[in-house]
């Protein structure tokens, strides 16, 4: 089969299952990694992936339906979310539309978050966004649970920095809808998390 | 006869000057180094150094590119980012230089210079750079006229991390050949802590835990190899993350610890994963030195920059992304 798409760990592959369009999401091996490290990490990601795509929906944020896993090969079968990256579309949105998405994609961050959970690698390569402009979370192998303010703050200075790597010239727009979503669903609990963000930056940056 | 700069390096414990004509041939590249203390670098220390030995260094470079003062068309210093002491001390002689010579002054960033000389070796266009050393642990890209940090590390940079467990078990400064040299011994592994965060990296969980293993009695050689597989993995997957977010098509590897043959072996391994092209920049041109700062000076100068000596401040917390990268095509 040929890979549908090369993610940062992972091959994707897209096919058929009852008639149905699913993604095979397999992370392969890695000879360049020491076989320990390299297996560890496969297995407790896909695991974690696994568990985390069905936990976070029951937190109300949409996610692909997982179908099956296989541990040993390390692949998870998903729905196909018929959509783009929002990293892709971003550029062509309106602003209305765009300020919209990245509340949501806010608000997504803060169930996880209330839940006491972190994605753990949100950028806008890992939100989709479908024909009907519904959003969708991806990539879950980074999540964690049991997640205190600090992991909380890092997710955010991640969703911030993606936003100024890579869309540099909408990332005040794109920052403010994000956080007025967050904000929208945590409230005080809000501002503490954004403090910890600003902390999170600044140790960043001495050098 | 072609332009012809000198470009003057202090940001930390090295002082270096280099000659680097118009074309980009790098006609001489010297430097010094004062030797950390017990507890890292002593900023006045290192800046007491580089007043002094600069002098020396700047005229070795001299001769041995076989210039003499009077052909120097161009002055470029590492503005920032850095330790503060020593950037004046350096910036003191590039301006004094520059007045002396009637020639311009350029301010030079110094983690883009590490990204400018190794673009100017390998050939490469746009890579996605790791630059991994003493003080930084980076991962930058090209995107909208600016060079941006896409990850980075979350505490200590690797090479910090390296030198202290280096220190620990009783090895000279710098520790990074002494580790690679064991770690080659290494059989075992022992696990530890892999922290990945988006494209960050922590490395202090890493350092506490080796510190405690080593304290265990586990054996220096299976210690360090240990170390250097998790460390080097987890840069591995940042860049990964970097490449697939970005789709750019050539890595570049650089700063200090670049001379560790593991990590280019990992990293070579990441780059085929990818179609991507690969390059380790040797390592007189990877340690921070003068040749960076007179290329980047002359890129710079060619797009028209140039700094007045009274507005030649420096600047300690110069972020990479602050500056715009007039010289390149915009992507
Ligand atoms: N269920 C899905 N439906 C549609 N596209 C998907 C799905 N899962 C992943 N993708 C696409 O594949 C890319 C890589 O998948 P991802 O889960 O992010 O893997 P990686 O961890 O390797 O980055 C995503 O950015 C997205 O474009
Ligand atoms: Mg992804």
């Amino acid at each position: 089969m040929e890979p549908w798409a090369i993610g940062a760990e992972s091959t994707i592959f897209k096919t058929e299952q009852w008639g149905r369009p699913i993604i095979l999401k397999w992370r392969p091996e890695k000879p360049y990694l020491l076989k320990e490290i390299d297996e560890q990490l496969r297995r407790t990601r896909t695991s974690r992936e696994c568990k985390m795509l069905t936990y976070a929906r029951l937190l109300g944020v949409p996610t692909p339906a997982v179908h099956w896993t296989n541990l040993a090969s390390c692949t998870i079968a998903m729905d196909y979310i018929e959509g783009r990256q929002l990293k892709l579309m971003a550029g062509t949105l309106s602003r209305s539309l765009l300020h919209e998405l990245c509340y949501r994609f806010g608000q997504s961050i803060a169930l996880m978050h209330r839940g006491n959970v972190v994605h753990g690698d949100p950028t806008t390569s890992n939100v989709l966004i479908d024909g009907k402009s519904r959003l969708w979370m991806v990539d879950f192998g980074l999540a964690e649970w049991n997640a205190t303010l600090e992991m909380k703050g890092v997710d955010l200075h991640l969703i911030h920095r993606a936003l100024e790597t890579t869309h540099w010239d909408q990332q005040e727009d794109m920052l403010a809808g994000v956080l007025e979503g967050y904000m929208s669903l945590l409230g005080s609990d809000a501002e503490l998390a954004f403090s910890r963000m600003k902390s999170i930056r600044e140790r960043g940056r001495y050098h | 006869m072609p332009l012809i700069c000198l470009g003057l390096e202090g940001t930390a414990h090295s002082f270096g000057a280099g000659v680097v004509s118009g074309e980009g041939r790098v006609l001489s590249n010297c430097w010094d180094m004062v030797s950390p203390q017990e507890g890292g670098i002593h900023p006045r220390e290192a800046s007491r150094h580089h007043s002094d030995m600069g002098p020396d260094i700047i005229k070795k470079a001299l001769t041995e590119a076989g210039v003499a003062f009077r052909d120097i068309h161009l002055i470029a210093f590492s503005r920032g980012p850095g330790l503060g002491p020593c950037l004046r001390a350096t910036a003191t002689m590039a301006r004094s230089l520059a007045l002396k010579l009637g020639v311009p002054l350029v301010g030079v960033n110094h983690c883009v210079a590490h990204i400018e000389i190794g673009c100017l070796e390998s050939g490469f266009r746009d890579p996605v750079t790791v630059y991994v050393s003493g003080g930084n642990t980076q991962v930058i890209a090209f995107a909208g006229n600016r060079f941006r940090t896409f990850g980075e590390t979350l505490d200590i940079a690797i090479g910090n991390m390296l030198d202290v467990l280096g220190r620990i078990v009783g090895m000279r400064f710098p520790a990074g050949p002494g580790i690679e040299k064991e770690a080659e011994k290494g059989e075992n592994y022992h696990s530890l802590p892999y922290s990945v965060k988006g494209m960050d990296v922590s490395y202090s969980g890493m350092l506490t835990a080796a510190r405690r293993l080593y304290s265990e009695g586990v054996a220096l050689s299976d210690l360090c190899y240990s170390v250097q597989e998790t460390a080097f993995g987890m840069l591995a997957e940042v860049t990964e993350r970097a490449i697939a977010h970005t789709k750019k098509t050539e890595i570049l590897l650089t700063g200090g610890v670049a001379r560790n043959k593991r990590l280019g072996e990992i990293l070579t391994g990441v780059a085929n994963r990818h179609g991507a092209a690969f390059h380790t920049v040797s390592p007189p041109l990877a340690g921070d030195q003068g040749a960076m700062i007179a290329w980047t000076g002359i890129l710079q100068h060619s797009a028209g920059d140039k700094l007045d000596v009274a507005d030649s401040h420096v600047r300690p917390k110069w972020r990479t992304d602050e500056q715009d990268i007039t010289w390149r095509a915009s992507s």
